[in-house]
């Protein structure tokens, strides 16, 4: 752990951490809100610059990793400090955004379009429907005032400890952890893949006019192709004559994309993953059917309440229009 | 820009002191989502701060599979998603029945469900 960052640094920023947190929650009346995201930013700028200079020159993570860390960060914090759920919800979005472009940095391109679409583009909004559709008009004199519920938080002293303790834990096992983390295989090529699409490289071979019309990739038995990627060879086949060549010069267009890998890595390697996934998602929409449909029995009080609630809501502008 | 891009492709993997600096982000976030769920008391608000734990969960895995040079992480990820959707789907379902019983989405209007 000493080579990543030094411990007491980490267990500075987490106490740090707690701090801001616990001042930085939402409660009546508090001054204290805007000091309290200024220490917590302090204490997450000190773990990253302290992480920065344990790295050596020239393999840092590259000034975007930063911009990103500090916008999905700072987002995060004001997900759970803005006292306004819809605020809340528009600043996870930014969340979401600024991780995707850290998972662009790591060369998941296709995860990170995916992410934007899913998360930003679905679920995200469906939350905003439902903040929108659950949360009640202010009445009456409380016009301005917020909901009890979001301008006080629960025991916040209580849940940054716990919190940031955990994380001071969790952190500690990982950076001490790192050293002992299976190295990946240093002969690893990223166009093996491409051994298994031998369509795709007869198309762009075609398309490159390095192969003619009747000749091919040669496949093998289990229809992949005869490609050697770690020895930069394609074996080409006539269809025709019946007669093989060999391309030993690997064009240099020719790699396998991040979705190649990813498609391959998915469908051969975890083919459960998308039937399980399938049916997980299936449970769900019926879940949320059935429990959406339920039919809720409201005491006589209680549908008098609301309907009084509802006639004040919408009668208000229509007072306030003829007045002008 | 070029570099910041062109080091994403390059089938290098990551030093570790680079998987550091994402692994931090990703326990803060972590973090960040459960002091939330713990504090608030907006029904709402409290399964987003889930959301953000799935996402921190979601970037570790991804680090981990650059680092590792392999798609497994990211093949995880989509499982993930999937899980983040089916939650989201059913935890929005019960939050409108809630509030169609109680008139509020306080978390404390259920207290009684302590044993």
């Amino acid at each position: 752990m000493e080579e990543i960052i030094s411990p007491i640094v980490l267990y500075t920023v987490c106490a740090l951490g707690a701090a801001g947190m616990a001042l930085a929650l939402p409660r009546r009346g508090s001054k204290l809100v805007p000091l309290g995201i200024t220490l917590l930013s302090a204490a997450l700028a000190m773990a990253l610059v302290s992480l920065g200079l344990r790295v050596d020159r020239g393999h840092g993570p590259g000034v975007f990793f930063y911009i990103f860390a500090l916008i999905a960060l700072g987002a995060s914090v004001r997900v759970i400090t803005h006292p306004r759920p819809v605020y809340s919800a528009l600043y996870f979005i930014l969340t979401i955004i600024a991780s995707c472009g850290m998972y662009v940095l790591l060369g998941a391109e296709f995860m990170a379009f995916a992410l934007v679409i899913i998360y930003a583009g679905a679920i995200l909004i469906t939350y905003l429907f439902v903040i929108m559709l659950a949360t009640q008009a202010p009445t009456g004199q409380d016009a301005g005032m917020l909901d009890e519920t979001d301008a006080v938080a629960r025991e916040p002293v209580v849940g940054a400890v716990v919190g940031f303790v955990l994380m001071a834990i969790i952190s500690a096992m990982l950076f001490g952890g790192i050293r002992d983390a299976r190295q990946p295989d240093p002969a690893f090529t990223p166009d093996e893949v491409l051994a298994h699409l031998p369509g795709k490289v007869d198309r762009i071979l075609r398309e490159r006019d390095l192969i003619s019309a009747d000749e091919r990739v040669a496949r093998t038995g289990d229809g992949g192709g005869l490609i050697d990627a770690a020895a930069g060879t394609i074996t080409i086949e006539n269809t025709d004559l019946g007669t093989t060549r060999v391309i030993d010069e690997w064009p240099e267009y020719l790699s396998a994309t991040n979705l190649d890998r990813l498609g391959w890595n998915l469908l051969h390697d975890h083919p459960m993953t998308i039937e399980i996934a399938g049916v997980i998602l299936l449970m769900a929409m019926l879940g949320a059917t059935v429990l959406a449909r339920k039919h809720v029995e409201l005491e006589e009080s209680l549908k008098a309440e609301q309907a009084r609630k509802l006639g004040e809501t919408t009668l208000r502008p229509q007072h306030a229009g003829g007045a002008s | 820009m070029i570099d910041a891009l062109s080091l994403a492709a390059s089938p290098f993997a990551l030093p570790d002191s680079v998987l550091a600096h994402y692994l931090l982000v990703s326990a803060v976030m972590f973090t960040l989502g459960l002091v939330g769920f713990l504090t608030r008391k907006n029904l709402i608000i409290m399964f987003l701060c889930t959301e953000m734990m799935f996402q921190a969960a979601g970037l570790a895995l991804i680090a981990f599979g650059r680092y590792h040079l392999g798609e497994d992480g990211q093949t995880f990820v989509i499982f993930v998603l999937c899980v983040a959707a089916a939650e989201a789907a059913m935890a929005l379902a019960l939050v409108v029945l809630l509030f169609r019983r109680r008139e509020t989405l306080s978390a404390e209007a259920w207290k009684e469900l302590n044993g």
